[in-house]
């Protein structure tokens, strides 16, 4: 059998999406190890948005602000979502030299996490990666996002075991919809893993199972990898949104 | 180099190249040449260096040799020898005079061009999110400079040379062509570097910006002004392979800095207008028909077009499916079986006793609700027995084909044809359980298979499989190995046959149940006597259903 390059494995239940996003920053930029990050949910909800997009493009800034939503400014790529307790984070940080990707595009990359999707979902007919999206057929239960530094990558995916139609009413229909979409509207677009998996457990150690076939999967927890992070100076992209951010950028807007 | 010396060897050269196109940049050489000076290694460098900033500031001026000359030239020269032409020399292959070729460092005062690299296939831009420097600061070799996004994917861009940050081309926010300068930077030990202690005038800056005086003021060899125009030598050298008057462009760059897509988007709308003219005066197409003359048609005939379409024989259309997921996996799957070897054997079972007895069980034994008792909880039940005297028709076998695994459970699988598609769950360990449990755990099985609800424990870890689709049809198969597994059996319908007695068919002939069988085996590790043994065992246990009451434990 072919070697499986070892993989951290930290597995977190309603941990905050904030600190897990600068975590995933700081094992991405100053580490040289393959880790692999579940956290089940978070809570309060929050909306996460890409590393570009304007938030009065993207969301309904004032019913954000009335309601308190916290807004997060996250180092990958990609699009704007809302995050909750519903939620199974989903995230892959490795090496060049730990995977068969020839050079590390995002495309090459994408379709290589289809293929190590491919024994979770065996169950659930139509899985496939579908533009950016892993879906069931035309509809999207996965949105994805990469971040690339020199001999590394970055692969995070926020699954929706479960969503709230009120909570998407915060996300404004972006300028950039995959062609799949065809205007649907978004309750039309996505989909709910739980209607198609019996549990969240099963669903998370399928995942677990799936990326045993690649990789040699090793658990640890918080406090082990606090102990081995070194206080590197690194790039730090991820920050929240400040109240007043949020209002000029209505101010921008008009 | 002292500050005297340096600046009067710049006003020299600066007289030298006064002269246009190719006699102004031989007089320059010929001073950088020279001998009458008492130049260090290190100040020929630096000459060589200088030269070259000059002759790519004008647009017009070629280089007036490649290398070769420049080394047959420095080799006349004895206070000049060829030991101590910079590396940066030996790049410039084919270097002539009607080419010039771009190496990876430029030697134009030690300026470099940083370009955005490619970050995908088939992406064409990226937006530039930010950057990491400030024009005057300082960069290490790979150090981050910017950050752009491309797809969805954000990408850090890292420097490959060590130096100083002159010019930043782009904003955050800007999109980015492929290919195009990102920024410019000074590298470490370029002429600006050399022997300048602190508060001394920047030589490459005062060469630069001596240059850009004479940029501006040279015209070009149509006799245009350039004034005001500014662009980095690559952009010239593009506008001047394109035939492109740089005044006629509006740079959408820093201070009106005229960019390679400007040029670009210049030559394309150009060449836009010349189509649009070359169609207007075309011979249209569709010519008249000819009339009846003698004189042979000179314009061309074309089939006439019909004002209608055809009638099509149907109105489908062509769909095309990527094979994506679900679909992928099947054709990898199918493929990696592919690659094994199989052999098949096919064997005639008889099932009237079996027929016989599940009659008589199901009416007399209570059964749970939904279970049903079908003849092939026996036949899975047979199937574990026979696996006891034949464990290698239970293993599964590595991708190396180093190593055969004996399984000691009896995971079962069985192929369901499902609405959602094709489904192998198995039942496990067949060996410890009785046909009533198999029975209903085959219809739990399929009763979550029809719901899309099988979970990863219910189809995973099999190590041999049943396809019994003669439930829909048909009387031989040949199945295809569910790979790592080294052997699977395919049933077809049951169906009756009438045998001839010894006096031949008098009407008294015995009709029978049958079935038929086919193995499908890996013959890298199987054997067709090994397939053939197990067979018969299994179709012993069958025939006579009463023999599992003498293995019963």
């Amino acid at each position: 059998m072919a070697r499986r390059p070892p993989m951290h494995l930290l597995r977190l239940q309603g941990f905050s999406i904030f600190h897990q996003l600068k975590l995933e920053e700081r094992l991405l930029r100053t580490t040289s190890q393959n880790w692999c990050l579940i956290n089940e949910g978070t809570s309060p909800p929050a909306i996460v948005m890409g590393i570009s997009g304007k938030p009065e493009q993207l969301l309904d800034v004032k019913a954000v602000i009335r309601d308190g939503i916290s807004v997060i400014r996250r180092f990958s790529g990609g699009g704007t979502v809302i995050v909750d307790e519903n939620t199974v984070f989903v995230t892959l940080i490795c090496g060049g030299d730990s995977v068969p990707i020839p050079k590390l595009y995002p495309r090459p990359i994408m379709d290589w996490t289809e293929e190590l999707y491919v024994p979770a979902f065996r169950s659930i007919p139509g899985f496939q990666l579908r533009e950016h999206d892993y879906v069931f057929g035309d509809r999207k239960f996965g949105g994805n996002a990469q971040s690339i530094t020199r001999g590394r990558f970055l692969h995070h995916t926020s699954f929706l075991w479960d969503y709230q139609d009120a909570r998407m009413a915060y996300l404004r229909h972006p300028d950039r919809a995959p062609a799949y979409r065809v205007n649907r509207q978004h309750s039309d677009f996505i989909c709910r893993l739980k209607d198609h998996l019996p549990s969240r457990e099963v669903f998370v150690d399928s995942i677990v199972h799936a990326f045993d076939h690649q990789f040699s999967l090793e658990e640890t927890d918080l406090d082990a990898i606090q102990k081995t992070l070194t206080d590197v100076p690194h790039l730090n992209s991820t920050y929240v949104l400040s109240t007043c951010q949020l209002e000029e950028s209505l101010t921008q807007k008009q | 180099m002292r500050a005297s010396t340096a600046r009067a060897l710049t006003s020299r050269i600066a007289r030298g190249c006064q002269g246009r196109g190719r006699g102004g940049a031989r007089s320059g050489f010929r001073v950088l040449a020279s001998k009458d000076e008492e130049f260090s290694p290190q100040l020929q460098s630096t000459k060589l260096q200088m030269y070259h900033s000059f002759t790519r500031q004008f647009s017009s001026a070629q280089p007036i040799c490649g290398h070769r000359e420049a080394l047959a030239m420095a080799n006349q020269n004895s206070d000049f020898p060829t030991r101590t032409l910079p590396s940066i020399l030996q790049k410039f292959r084919g270097f002539n005079s009607s080419e010039v070729r771009m190496p990876d460092v430029e030697a134009n005062g030690g300026i470099v061009e940083i370009p955005l690299a490619q970050t995908g296939e088939g992406i064409a831009d990226c937006e530039l999110i930010r950057w990491f420097v400030k024009e005057g600061d300082m960069v290490d070799e790979f150090a981050p400079v910017c950050e752009v996004q491309s797809d969805k994917a954000s990408v850090v861009i890292t420097s490959r040379y060590k130096g100083k940050v002159s010019q930043i081309l782009f904003s955050p926010g800007d999109i980015v062509k492929v290919g195009e300068t990102l920024m410019e930077l000074m590298l470490e030990g370029s002429a600006a570097e050399v022997g300048l202690s602190k508060g001394e005038p920047n030589l490459s800056t005062e060469i630069q910006s001596i240059a850009e005086s004479k940029a501006k003021s040279v015209k070009s060899e149509d006799g245009r002004d350039h004034s005001s125009v500014l662009a980095v030598p690559a952009v010239r050298a593009l506008a001047k392979e394109h035939g492109v008057d740089l005044a006629s462009i509006v740079g959408t760059g820093k201070d009106g800095r005229i960019m390679k897509h400007d040029v670009l988007n210049y030559v394309a709308s150009r060449e836009n207008v010349h189509d649009d003219i070359q169609s207007l005066n075309e011979t249209p197409l569709h010519v008249k028909q000819a009339p009846e003359t003698s004189e042979p048609s000179v314009s061309r005939e074309y089939t006439p077009v019909p004002a209608e379409p055809s009638r099509s024989v149907f109105d489908g259309a062509d769909t095309c499916i990527p094979i994506r997921g679900h679909r992928r996996a099947m054709a990898k799957a199918m493929t990696a079986a592919a690659a094994v070897p199989h052999f098949y054997y096919v064997e005639e079972i008889g099932v009237s006793k079996l027929t016989e007895m599940k009659r008589a069980l199901s009416e007399g034994v209570p059964l749970e609700a939904g279970v049903k008792l079908t003849h092939l909880p026996f036949l899975i039940k047979s199937l574990s027995m026979a696996l006891k005297k034949y464990p290698l028709m239970n293993s599964v076998v590595d991708e190396a084909v180093t190593e055969i695994n004996v399984r000691a459970s009896h995971n079962i699988g069985v192929a369901m044809a499902t609405s959602f598609g094709l489904v192998v769950p198995n039942i496990k360990n067949v060996q410890r359980l009785s046909v009533l449990e198999i029975a209903a755990e085959l219809s739990r099985l399929i009763h979550l298979a029809n719901t899309n609800s099988l979970s990863t424990e219910d189809i995973t870890g099999g190590t041999i499989t049943v396809s019994n689709f003669g439930a829909i049809g048909g009387k031989f198969g040949m199945p295809i190995l569910n790979v790592p597994e080294v052997a699977i059996v395919a049933i077809g319908r049951m169906h009756q046959i009438v045998r001839p007695n010894e006096t031949g068919f008098d009407g008294n002939e015995d009709s029978e149940r049958v079935i038929n069988v086919t193995w499908g085996a890996d013959h890298r590790v199987v054997d067709g006597a090994t397939v053939a043994h197990f067979c018969n065992e299994w179709k012993l246990l069958i025939e006579q259903p009463e023999r599992l009451v003498l293995t019963l434990q």
